[in-house]
């Protein structure tokens, strides 16, 4: 399975040279950056450094690259952990526990939960890459429309259901964000649900709509605090603290492990990536759980199971990239074209004969996650420093910084409109109890939910039957009513039998 | 008067008007959908999804006629919010106008100035200093102009 000789070529290849090293630092410092400031997006560090590549090697470009890619993986957490604004979208799952951690006085814990989950994950990521390189992207090309499909109605049926109201209400919002992001050009070539808006003809923007979602929203109701974390003692900065976090990580092996295994097999799905591994592995996660209404509240299993999916789900595009030369999303994208620059295609071929490279780029990403515990502890000390900062001054700074990312990401004022917008659809979502992370999660899939289900109609001819020749479909759509109706039927049983 | 029209009326007709709002929502646009084309690629997902929003809202409008009167939850209060979410409205309608730079450095002097900050130095300071830095930084990070009233963006 591993070509010894290709391995030791690697070995002298990265050790060889310390340049190749040097490198790596400021691509970590740049995506930790990019992922941490909400707007800035890792694939948009890593288009803008592009060009710097292009005087540099082979090597040297895709250890710069990928260095970007594993330190805005882990820089997305920051922010959402300690303002409730997912820093990326695969940092949505992040939020949901590590925000309630912080406002109970533990930021400190679950900053250092999460640069370890994002670590190992990281390094479990590459070796499950370096093992299973082959039968990954196999496994991938097997996974068609209907399975897309039916993954993601369980998933937004799931998240639905698992949030802490009514199952209804849940579900309700799940769906109605499904709704709002199919909003724009269809695949019939009209447009739906813009209501004469120019800005809405590519549909909701999908990041703006979740800050507000999620931040803003969030942020008009601690107006009324004084600071984020209310208990002064609770307040402080401690490497210490950061630390104990980091170990206490180590005490979650199994959620550590499924969450990289999801991550690397939901990453390797072209389109779907780090997005969906985090909320996969967070929903998976909180329904084995022992106490599941503990999720959502500040239980450092949801940071661990969020984390370490989505650093995995990089070590999960780039078996796609290496094996097939496609790439998963926008920060693949952008390092494809890096491949281009340089004259190399990926692909089995690519594998084949360039068997010490691909050996080099996994091993590289190795000493990147050691790197990258380093510079964490070295800066999070330093960024936690914000939850000392009074509400005062935090709600507009943060509100104002939000909006700011808004545009960055649609180039125009619809991203601050929309970020607006659904701060208010937000605070009324949470008023009356219907399901933020399920509508977010709607709004997100949306668009791919309707692409995948067309296509699924298309390669059946609209015909049913065609679901019972995919067991794996069949599969999901299985779970997805055991999540639905599961607890009910089972109550319901176990109620007979005693009578 | 009062004491029949109480809290738990008053919250559940809010709950309804929400319950209404998202039935109203999804039933729109899929009338707009509809109208937009009959094709089935453009119906595939929206009218199966419609139907079943409104078959679950019609199940939580009778879930909530039917809710004890004991279960009245707490909830934030409305005025607490809409002062900031006005403003914060206000700072993003402007923008247009006013530029990331001034709009910004004037949202946040008046929310300090409203949240009772009155050092002079530390509201002018602190307004002007973020908002010009964020402003810069973005600028020159972002591929794409940004409007701006002070600062050259070209």
């Amino acid at each position: 399975m591993i070509d010894s000789s290709s391995f030791y070529s690697a070995l002298t290849m990265l050790f060889s040279d310390p340049t190749l090293w040097l490198i790596v630092l400021p691509g970590l410092v740049i995506g930790l950056v990019f992922g941490a400031v909400p707007g800035l997006q890792i694939s948009t560090a890593m288009a803008i450094f592009l060009p710097m590549t292009l005087y540099m090697d082979f090597m040297h470009a895709m250890l710069f690259l990928t260095a970007i890619f594993t330190g805005g993986g882990f820089g997305g957490s920051i922010p959402a952990i300690l303002m409730n604004i997912p820093g990326t979208s695969s940092a949505i799952a992040t939020a949901f526990d590590g925000y309630p951690m912080s406002r109970k006085g533990e930021h400190n814990i679950a900053l250092g939960v999460a640069l370890a989950a994002s670590c190992i994950g990281v390094i479990v990521g590459y070796s499950i890459l370096f093992l299973l390189i082959n039968p990954i992207s196999e496994a991938v090309l097997k996974i068609g429309p209907a399975e897309m499909t039916m993954v993601i109605l369980w998933g937004i049926t799931l998240i639905g259901s698992l949030s802490s109201g009514s199952l209804l209400k849940g579900v309700i919002s799940g769906l109605v964000g499904l709704l709002i992001g199919t909003i724009g050009f269809s695949e019939a070539g009209v447009t739906r649900g813009t209501f004469g808006s120019s800005y809405l003809l590519d549909g909701v923007a999908v990041i703006p709509a979740m800050i507000g979602m999620f931040a803003a929203s969030e942020l008009f109701r601690l107006v009324k605090t004084d600071y984020l974390v209310e208990d002064s003692a609770a307040r402080k900065v401690s490497l210490r603290q950061i630390l104990a976090g980091f170990r206490k990580a180590l005490r979650y092996p199994w959620i550590l492990l499924r969450g990289s295994l999801i991550g690397v097999f939901v990453g390797a799905v072209p389109g779907v990536g780090s997005s969906v591994a985090n909320l996969v592995s967070y929903m998976v996660t909180k329904r084995g759980a022992r106490e599941p209404e503990s999720f959502g509240r500040g239980n450092p299993g949801g940071v661990i199971a969020s984390e370490a999916a989505n650093s995995t789900s990089e070590a999960g595009s780039m078996a796609t990239l290496l094996a097939l030369g496609i790439p998963g999303g926008g920060a693949t994208a952008v390092m494809l074209a890096a491949f281009a620059m340089h004259n190399i295609t990926g692909g089995p071929q690519f594998i084949r004969e360039e068997t010490d490279v691909v050996y080099a780029i996994i091993i590289a990403n190795f000493g990147q996650a050691f790197l990258l515990i380093g510079l964490g502890l070295a800066l999070i000390p330093l960024l936690a420093h914000v939850i000392k900062v009074p509400m005062t001054y935090l709600v507009p700074s943060v509100l104002a910084m939000a909006t700011f990312g808004a545009f960055g990401l649609t180039g125009d004022l619809s991203g601050p409109i929309t970020m607006l917008v659904f701060a208010l659809v937000g605070w009324v979502f949470k008023r009356f109890g219907y399901s933020v992370p399920a509508a977010v999660i709607g709004i997100l899939l949306g668009g791919m939910a309707e692409d995948s289900l067309i296509y699924s109609y298309q390669i059946s001819g609209g015909q049913w039957s065609y679901l019972l020749e995919r067991p794996v479909a069949l599969g999901i759509l299985g779970l997805l009513i055991a999540s639905l109706f599961g607890r009910k039927l089972v109550t319901l049983l176990t109620r007979k039998a005693v009578v | 008067m009062s004491r029949r029209f109480s809290r738990f009326d008053k919250h559940r007709l809010a709950d309804l008007i929400v319950l209404l709002l998202l039935a109203g929502f999804v039933a729109i646009y899929c009338l707009d959908a509809v109208r937009a084309s009959r094709d089935i690629l453009n119906l595939i997902l929206v009218l199966p999804v419609t139907v079943i929003v409104l078959a679950l809202c019609l199940a939580q409008f009778v879930k909530n006629v039917r809710r004890p009167r004991s279960s009245v939850a707490e909830r934030d209060a409305v005025k607490d919010i809409l002062p900031v979410a006005g403003l914060f409205a206000a700072y993003v309608v402007s923008l247009r106008w006013l530029g990331f730079d001034a709009g910004t450095c004037l949202f946040i002097a008046i929310f300090l100035w409203w949240h009772g900050e009155r050092r002079w130095p530390w509201l002018v300071g602190y307004s002007l200093g973020f908002a010009f830095a964020l402003a810069l930084f973005f600028s020159r990070m972002l591929p794409y102009p940004m409007p701006m009233l002070v600062l050259d963006t070209t």
